[in-house]
């Protein structure tokens, strides 16, 4: 089975325990998960497995090639770039830092294209810069939902607030409501 | 028990603070007053959570980071801020894949176990099936 809705998630300092605050409150979900975190070849794996402790979905660091599937949870690894190619196959490049990092989330988010065989959903949580902004535009425009973290709870509220004053989030979230909005858009699967 | 905790601060007042508070969670702590310091400390062979401050004299907590970053002293390491500055300045461009978190003083001591516990278990994750 390939992927049918798509959930990409941007995060960059603040992320490791975020996203251990958001995966921890859901239950498998039939969406393919794809995580930008700026992270870096050292440190990928490890945060990938400490996911996987608390995550109900099975989490791997993404190879080049594979094909995403629903009900998976994908780490994008450090220091490479990662596109995906139909928006399920995943195509992992070097090049120059975007944003001032690699992996960039709007490298990820920015190579999703027609036609959506399902729901797509970026999501833009903790982290400095802007990285994720153009691309949660990008994915507004396509038809997505989007949402983007709260000040409140984020650890540094730069990709976040870059990313509403694009005016293309529809829902600006703390991780725990976030999580209730994707149970809510997304059928529960297992 | 072996350190697997360093602050990075100029200010002894928060050196003493964090020392309590790994302390009572039976955690080892190396201490260093500067960049410097935690550099000599990083080449003699630590490995751990670095609780890094950022405004320090001479080379602050970006500085000292990106010097870890060149001399090939992060791997095998974690990288959390504890400073004072409320949100970070431009001189982080560059680094986040670096900064796993960021705490602003003043920080309770819950808080800053739940993170400290959580990045030393990711530390001891064996990573020899990992291919890469």
């Amino acid at each position: 089975m390939g992927v049918r809705n798509l959930v990409v998630i941007g995060v960059s300092t603040g992320g490791p325990l975020t996203l251990k605050s958001l995966f921890s409150e859901l239950p498998p979900l039939d969406a393919a998960f794809l995580i930008v975190l700026h992270i870096t070849p050292q440190m990928d794996y490890r945060i990938a497995q400490g996911l996987a402790a608390v995550a109900s979905m099975p989490v791997t660091l993404a190879e080049e090639g594979e094909q995403l599937r629903n009900g998976n949870i994908y780490l994008a690894p450090g220091g490479l770039h990662l596109r995906l190619d139909g928006n399920s196959k995943v195509v992992l490049c070097d090049g120059p830092r975007v944003n001032y990092v690699q992996p960039s989330v709007d490298v990820t988010m920015l190579s999703l294209t027609r036609p959506l065989k399902g729901a797509m959903i970026g999501i833009v949580l903790t982290g400095m810069g802007k990285d994720g902004a153009e691309g949660i535009r990008h994915m507004k425009n396509m038809g997505g939902v989007t949402i983007a973290q709260d000040q409140k709870s984020s650890t540094i509220y730069g990709m976040p607030k870059a990313a509403a004053q694009t005016g293309a989030v529809d829902y600006v979230l703390p991780p725990r409501k976030i999580a209730g909005k994707l149970m809510e858009l997304l059928k529960q699967i297992g | 028990m072996s350190n697997r905790i360093m602050i990075v601060d100029d200010n002894e007042y928060v050196r003493a603070s964090v020392e309590i508070i790994c302390s009572t969670a039976q955690l080892g702590l190396a201490s260093a007053a500067s960049g410097p310091e935690c550099l000599d400390q990083l080449g003699s062979g630590f490995k751990g959570v670095i609780l890094m401050d950022i405004m320090m004299p001479d080379m602050d907590g970006w500085d000292t980071i990106r010097e870890i970053v060149e001399r090939g002293l992060y791997s095998g390491n974690v990288i959390v801020m504890l400073t004072g500055m409320g949100e970070p300045d431009a001189k982080m461009d560059g680094l986040q894949e670096y900064v796993s978190d960021y705490m602003t003083k003043p920080f309770g001591p819950d808080q800053l176990l739940e993170s400290l516990e959580y990045y030393l278990t990711l530390l001891d994750t064996p990573v020899h099936n990992h291919g890469r």
